[in-house]
């Protein structure tokens, strides 16, 4: 229990030193309103639409002070309100597979009036939390409660993926999977899920939707359909390489003015960037996510409390994993699933969670 | 137990370094991909990223406008609105179509059918017109919707109006589209692709005149085809005008007395070679087929009967009759096988020695003794057999092809040569040697022999210029430029006295009693010229072979002359198919013209 006089000595520990340093990290809060700022230029650039830039503003705005909030609270008491929280959101994913938002093919959203949100978002937010929590309850990791959580895990990602949204429900496998893994799931029992997931490739295949499997057939040849499921690819890899080394301008990249990327606004913000910023642009886009996953992982690897340790670590990883896999299929190494940038793409949920996920962590470094 | 914390701590992070390694090394790998685009190939997709939003498109030139001789405007363009498309930008060809068949209130299935048609061997990116010369009303409920409408616009054009319609038709021809066999022929008309080309006439003849120079604009359009703005511009160039030598006054007048009957009227100044009348009968509305709008008709124009597309003045073949007569006398005294004096009698039938079959003259009974000039202004066939027999065909068929006879005119290149039969041609074309009889027969320009009446015109304008040939023209004025006249070699005859003695027994035939068209006899214009009646079973040319199946057998009507013959100033010829005789109806028609045209020039 975290409640031993041992921890708490450690805790007081750190707490003197970060005394002496500062209490709050700045290069993270920085690094996130840059990124933050810069998704809201790059959605007008490719939007053309100031009332969408505002809303998404707006949400940045919100997201700013709940991140604030959390970062601010005590962690501590806030744990059995995260571990409990999982069931709002066990039943927020259930509820939207039956009340969808009527302007929508799939059954993503949940539609609140005033704005529309995504169950799916809030789940792979709390899941990896309400799972850490579960799984350090005990000061030893009991594999029962390991294998409680993958179950809950395989029933949250089956739930995505009936919506169907095949990118949130890697994401949601991620968030579910990993404080098992990282708390200490028995390595050999990894190698043969590993295995498992290979053999069941083909299985899984099977159980794609047409256009799922088109996506991924697209990718290894995008220039055999150029006019149908092969166009996101080619348009965004012709963005990507026309911007060159200095990119066209902000606001002057044709692929994007012209409406050439579609979801350019969306899942495809990352070739807007390349188009009009260049390799230059990319470079000091990646040079401030490297800052920000750094110093998120530096909380994970310098925390000495297994909770903090894990979900820290997770939610950097998913951090990363967002990043890797929508940079990747946009330049067209991977299928194209639905799979924003976090903090650039248009989109509230996915943005007001990114924030709470940086706020959380920023908490925990409390917790050093 | 603190060290068995600080293991496990280790541990953990461990893993978590474990697990973020194969994203990493997927940033790693799309960072390769990165530079790999956007350092090594960024020119290719940079050219690429340009020719997505840049759209090429051509601007069809105004064609030149057509005027008659005393600047009468005769062919001008209308200004047309026409719904384009742009197969790239539709998504769905079927629910495109619908949204355009329903908002114009067309017919789905005539506008998918045209859709299907046009759209075939052209590629895909290239735009085409689906919808011609929209009305104010389909204008005005597709400018409210076609933002919604991917891929189509409504572009102007030019439609090409001749304005006299039926009249002017046979010299002006119509327009067209460029024909596979157009570029084969003239692989320069490859780069005016969408342009409409002369296809007949004047419009043909002169195409390259007219058509002007493309214009090309370079557009920027989004994905979904909306123009975004214009980069560049260059503008075309209008074709040149044209001033034809016609006078549409004389044109009218002669073109309302056909009435329909088929036929034709060629009317040349005889000085210049300038033609100022050109008729066709039965003609066409070449407006029809200058914008097809309706394939139903245009099918029914080429499949008439009467093929009012032929131009029958300049490629219709007729056997020149007795037109041909005084050459064939002229012919005689230049080969010296007759004199003027020379009488011979004529009884009504020719006979060669060893042949029991007559040669029979139009003329019951025969026309007495009759000299050359009687001959001619009487017509005497009897005469004229035997002035062929004695002449032979060796030494009459080089003599007509002087004239233009067997020759294209050199109007265009589009006309019928006729046919100026000789040993060699018959053995040619019939296989069969030549006999007397054909000589004979060819005397009174019968048999073989064919003329164009355009070659009819010439020969006589020849006569009235007393030798000198010239080549026609229709055109005056290319822009500002006026065309000169081109006269051929001239031609001299032994004794030049026999153009002034042709010219009276010529005169005779109008103003003698007994002559063949004293029923034009008019003292204040002086008319020399001749009457003709080809029989209709003699001709033979593959156009005309239907008519000689479907008409009636009745003769063609002929005649052809010029006036005033103190200073010539037209030739007609006229030739009303059918007409039985040339005195009455043909004859008529050439006074009117001289008439008219010499009224109008003083």
């Amino acid at each position: 229990m975290r409640n031993s006089p041992l921890s708490f000595s450690v805790n007081l520990k750190i707490d003197k030193s970060q005394n002496n340093s500062s209490q709050f990290d700045y290069w993270i809060l920085f690094s996130i309103i840059f990124l933050c700022s810069f998704g809201l230029a790059m959605i007008y650039s490719s939007s053309n639409s100031l009332e969408m830039t505002i809303r998404q503003g707006a949400y940045f705005f919100l997201g700013l002070i709940g991140m604030l909030l959390l970062a601010f609270s005590n962690f501590r008491k806030m744990e059995v309100f995260y571990l409990h929280s999982f069931w709002p959101a066990l039943f927020l994913l259930i509820i939207v597979l039956f009340f969808p938002s009527e302007n929508s093919k799939t059954s993503r959203w949940i539609d609140l009036g005033l704005f529309t949100f995504q169950p799916s978002e809030l789940m792979r937010f709390i899941l990896p939390i309400s799972a850490a929590s579960f799984l350090t309850k005990n000061l030893k990791t009991k594999m029962k409660d390991m294998w409680l959580v993958i179950f809950v895990t395989l029933i949250c990602f089956y739930l995505v993926v009936i919506q169907p949204d095949l990118g949130t429900s890697i994401i949601i496998l991620l968030a579910g999977l990993l404080p098992v893994v990282i708390s200490g799931f028995p390595w050999i029992y990894i190698l043969f899920g590993g295995f498992l997931a290979t053999l069941s490739l083909p299985l899984i295949w099977m159980s794609l939707y047409d256009y799922q499997k088109q996506r991924i057939l697209t990718l290894f040849n995008p220039e055999a359909d150029i006019y149908g499921a092969g166009w996101n690819i080619v348009q965004s890899k012709i963005a990507v390489g026309s911007g060159g080394l200095f990119g066209k301008g902000f606001l002057n990249g044709s692929q994007s003015q012209l409406n050439f990327i579609p979801e350019s606004h969306s899942d495809f913000i990352f070739s807007v960037i390349a188009e009009e910023f260049g390799l230059l642009g990319i470079s000091i886009l990646f040079l401030i996510y490297g800052i920000l996953i750094y110093r998120l992982l530096m909380v994970s690897f310098y925390s000495s409390n297994k909770f903090a340790k894990i979900v820290s670590g997770t939610l950097s990883i998913i951090l990363l994993a967002y990043i890797s896999i929508n940079i990747s299929m946009v330049i067209g190494l991977l299928p194209v699933v639905g799979m924003p940038l976090p903090f650039l793409s248009q989109g509230g949920t996915a943005l007001v969670v990114n924030l709470l996920t940086i706020g959380i962590i920023l908490s925990l470094r409390k917790e050093v | 137990m603190s060290i068995f914390d600080n293991k496990k701590e280790t541990n953990e992070t461990y893993r978590i370094v474990i697990f973020l390694s194969p994203f990493l090394i997927l940033l790693f790998l799309a960072s390769l991909q990165i530079l790999n685009l956007s350092y090594f190939n960024a020119d290719t997709f940079k050219t690429q990223s340009e020719s997505n939003r840049l759209y090429q498109s051509k601007i069809i030139p105004q064609r030149g406008f057509i005027f008659d001789s005393k600047n009468t405007l005769l062919v001008e363009n209308n200004i047309q609105q026409d719904l384009e498309i742009n197969p790239s930008f539709i998504e769905n060809p079927r629910i495109f179509l619908k949204q355009i068949a329903d908002l114009l209130e067309l017919n789905l299935n005539k506008i998918e059918s045209d859709f299907y048609i046009r759209a075939t061997g052209k590629s895909p990116n290239e735009p085409y017109i689906l919808i011609k010369d929209l009305n104010e009303k389909q204008i005005a409920k597709l400018s409210v919707n076609l933002k919604k409408i991917k891929g189509a616009e409504i572009i102007s054009s030019f439609s090409r109006n001749v304005i006299h319609k039926e009249i002017m038709a046979p010299v002006i021809g119509y327009v067209g589209n460029i024909s596979r066999e157009d570029v084969f022929n003239n692989p320069e008309l490859s780069q005016f692709r969408s342009l409409k080309i002369g296809k007949t006439g004047v419009e043909k003849d002169f195409d390259s005149i007219l058509r002007g120079n493309m214009g090309y604009r370079i557009q920027e359009r989004d994905s979904n085809g909306k123009l975004i703005r214009n980069i560049s511009l260059e503008p075309p160039i209008k074709g040149k005008d044209l001033r034809l030598s016609i006078d549409l006054d004389l044109q009218k007048k002669l073109f309302s007395d056909f009435k329909g009957r088929k036929g034709a009227l060629v009317a040349i100044e005889p000085k210049t070679g300038l033609i100022r009348a050109l008729i066709s009968s039965p003609t066409y509305d070449p407006n029809l087929l200058n914008t097809i709008n309706d394939y139903e008709e245009v099918k029914n124009l080429f499949a008439d009967k009467d093929s009012p597309l032929f131009n029958r003045a300049l490629s219709g073949q007729y056997p020149p009759a007795s037109t041909l007569k005084p050459f064939v006398g002229m012919a005689a005294l230049e080969a010296q096988t007759i004199s003027w004096e020379k009488q011979i009698t004529d009884s009504g039938e020719y006979y060669v020695e060893g042949d029991e079959r007559p040669y029979k003259g139009w003329k019951e009974g025969g026309h007495g003794n009759v000299d050359m000039k009687k001959a001619i202004v009487e017509s005497s066939d009897v005469y004229f057999y035997s002035l062929a027999y004695d002449l032979t065909i060796n030494n009459l068929s080089p003599f007509l092809e002087k004239f233009g006879y067997g020759k294209q005119s050199g109007l265009t290149e589009n006309e019928a040569k006729g046919i100026l039969p000789s040993r060699k041609w018959k053995l040619g074309y019939i296989g069969e040697a030549w006999f007397k009889g054909d000589t004979i027969n060819m005397g009174i320009g019968q048999g073989y022999i064919t003329a164009t009446p355009i070659q009819i015109a010439l020969a006589y304008a020849a006569l009235a210029n007393k030798g000198e040939i010239v080549k026609p023209r229709i055109i005056e004025k290319v822009g500002n430029d006026s065309t000169e006249k081109v006269s051929k070699l001239s031609i001299s005859l032994s004794d030049n006295k026999n153009w002034k003695r042709i010219e009276e027994a010529l005169l005779g035939v109008v103003e003698a009693s007994n002559g063949t068209a004293n029923n034009i006899y008019d003292r204040s214009i002086r008319i020399a010229g001749k009457t003709g009646t080809a029989q209709v079973k003699s001709i033979g040319e593959t156009e005309y072979k239907f008519l000689r199946e479907d008409e009636s057998l009745r003769d063609h009507a002929l005649f052809v002359g010029y006036g005033p013959v103190e200073d010539p100033k037209l030739v007609v010829v006229a030739i009303i198919e059918n007409g039985e005789s040339g005195s009455a109806v043909a004859a008529p028609l050439v006074r009117k013209a001289i008439n008219l045209y010499s009224k109008n020039e003083k």
